[in-house]
């Protein structure tokens, strides 16, 4: 399947979203782990990787929140902008489900396009969640979804910025329920199908062949979905895999144990691998900067 | 005194509290200088400001970041619009944490449902009454000063009726809310009664052209309202002034004429320019004098 790319002229370099569709052009699957902050998504870009995601968990944990919802638009946005603004490779990002109504996703969409994302996903689940219900899911119907897509597609300006649909019905229907909203989502618009929590590898294999547009697998250690590998994910059909927790979760219990050994130890040791603080800079572009200021800046004392 | 003690100590003055509705810094200072005791964030004109329709676009983020800016540009009480608390009691917990954190004195949480539908945007949906109630717990339960005022509004008036409306202010009030405010009364009658009727402090939205009949500050406050908002006048002064002042450009072929005399320093006077010249020399010692 090609992803249609509108380059407005040839000298303005690529916009994210255009460049995350040459990559899905290109790439028989592209693999996004989940960046929570601008030192979280840097790594990712230093290790080689042609794309990243913000995760929606990520970013409530870095404001100090667990992930039941309590995270606004403009701090998801904000989060989203902060990290696209150092980012080289282009960014996914988690946009929960839209925040409202159908003029809520518009401004949804605007936001997130104008923060320099490549494309986001709207998931079919209601908001706000019941209190006392917040681990069952319950999603919005059909029309509504739908609607929400119609939306989205209508505010983006640039027809690059992709449009993922997510739904969370194999939770609250069954996988039959998450096929066809995911075709409906298709006829209206959307990019990339997001179907959330496929819970066997029967439904795996299922889901790029019913699915009539492209469609991504989102892989959590530990959770309802069989691990893959990546190459086993394109075998199957899916074109982008996300491991949204991979680097913050790893990196708790690094942070744990390395305070334990703090308390225990009672004397900071080295920690393997760590260079001296310039070098440590130089993964937040140190050298440039330098560069920069040597070349632009002619004003000396 | 915090912004809140302010604020109590201004309900149980006896007179009536009037806020007019501010909606960025120079609003709030100029409600100051008029010499009323508090002001109003009023959540059509925070969307106005940012560009928006009051169409519930606007996030609880934005909404508190507007209330900062006020609060930081004024030494009145400043009570915010909080619109449903954006979501659940959750949501509302944390919406309140959020505006008493930036100093705002008290803010009003309402029973309408979010999101609204589309296609029904102009008509009202309430929650149910256990889900408000809830939200105002929670809100009573989140505050971390006593003296920061929760405020229930209730807009059940025009979906359930008149009766219902005070049962839900009665019922907010119960549960630990220290202001009703019962939206849109539609008869003089309606007016006269809400203070009668419900058992605490009442709060009057002043709206131009509104569904509620006029009636002056002095009338509202012998019917026993204790605190009185007037959202939008400043608003719809300022689009009018500049409206008028963009056509004078045209019409002048460059500078119109002012709708009042005035200079640079005067306007920067209005902000503060007095105290801040204070500050450039005071840290200095006079020339000649020893260290």
């Amino acid at each position: 399947m090609s992803f249609p790319t509108h380059q407005s002229s040839q000298s303005e370099p690529l916009s994210a979203a255009s460049q995350f569709r040459h990559l899905m052009n290109t790439m028989p699957c592209v693999v996004l782990p989940g960046a929570y902050d601008c030192i979280s998504a840097l790594a990712i870009q230093q290790a080689g990787f042609p794309a990243a995601y913000m995760t929606g968990a990520g970013t409530a944990a870095s404001l100090g929140y667990p992930d039941i919802g309590l995270v606004t638009m403009t701090e998801m946005v904000g989060n989203a902008s902060r990290i696209a603004n150092v980012l080289k490779i282009p960014l996914i990002s988690d946009a929960d489900t839209g925040y409202g109504n159908e003029v809520n996703v518009a401004r949804t969409v605007m936001e997130f396009e104008r923060a320099g994302v490549a494309g986001i996903h709207i998931e079919d689940q209601v908001f706000p969640k019941r209190c006392g219900h917040l681990d069952g899911k319950v999603t919005v119907s059909r029309d509504e979804f739908c609607a929400k897509i119609r939306a989205a597609v209508a505010a983006r300006r640039h027809p690059d910025f992709l449009i993922i649909a997510r739904t969370d019905s194999i939770a609250t229907h069954n996988l039959e329920e998450a096929i066809i909203r995911s075709n409906l989502a298709i006829e209206a618009g959307a990019d990339l199908i997001f179907i959330e929590a496929p819970p066997t590898l029967e439904a795996m294999r299922l889901i790029p062949k019913e699915v009539n547009g492209p469609t991504l697998l989102n892989q959590v250690s530990g959770g309802k979905t069989p691990q893959v590998t990546f190459d086993e994910a394109a075998a199957l059909g899916f074109k982008v895999v996300l491991t949204p927790g991979v680097l913050l979760r790893n990196a708790m219990h690094l942070f744990d144990q390395v305070l334990e050994e703090l308390k225990r130890d009672k004397i900071l040791r080295n920690v393997t691998g760590a260079d001296n603080v310039k070098r440590n800079f130089e993964r937040f572009g140190l050298s440039e900067w330098l560069k920069f200021q040597d070349t632009q800046c002619t004003v000396r004392n | 005194m915090s912004p809140s003690e302010q604020f109590r100590a201004l309900l149980n003055s006896g007179k009536m509290v009037v806020a007019p509705g501010a909606i960025d810094g120079i609003t709030g200072r100029l409600i100051e200088q008029a010499g009323f005791s508090a002001a109003y964030m009023t959540g059509a004109g925070t969307s106005a400001t940012l560009g928006y329709p009051d169409y519930g676009l606007l996030t609880m983020t934005e909404m508190v970041d507007n209330a900062a800016r006020i609060v930081r540009a004024t030494n009145i009480p400043l009570i915010s619009d909080a619109d449903t608390g954006y979501g659940n009691e959750l949501n509302v917990y944390r919406c309140v944490q959020e505006f008493e954190r930036v100093g705002v004195a008290a803010i009003h949480l309402e029973d309408q449902a979010f999101p609204k539908r589309c296609g029904h945007l102009d008509n009202k949906e309430l929650i149910p009454l256990e889900d408000y109630i809830a939200k105002i717990r929670a809100a009573c339960d989140a505050r971390r000063s006593k003296s920061f005022s929760i405020i229930a509004r209730t807009d059940a008036r025009s979906v359930l009726g008149f009766d219902q409306a005070i049962e839900r202010a009665n019922a907010a009030l119960a549960n630990g809310a220290d202001i009703a405010f019962v939206e849109a009364p539609q008869t003089l009658d309606e007016l006269r009664a809400i203070p009668e009727r419900v058992q605490g402090p009442c709060l009057l939205n002043i709206v131009r052209g509104g569904k509620t009949p006029a009636v002056t500050l002095q009338q509202a406050q012998a019917m026993g309202y204790a605190l009185a908002i007037l959202p939008g006048v400043l608003l719809t002064g300022i689009i009018a002034a500049c409206d008028q002042l963009l056509a004078g450009i045209h019409l002048a072929d460059g500078l119109p004429a002012p709708l009042a005399p005035s200079t640079p320093q005067k306007v920067f006077a209005r902000f503060g320019a007095e105290q801040w010249d204070q500050r450039r020399v005071a840290y200095r010692d006079a020339p000649g004098e020893s260290k």
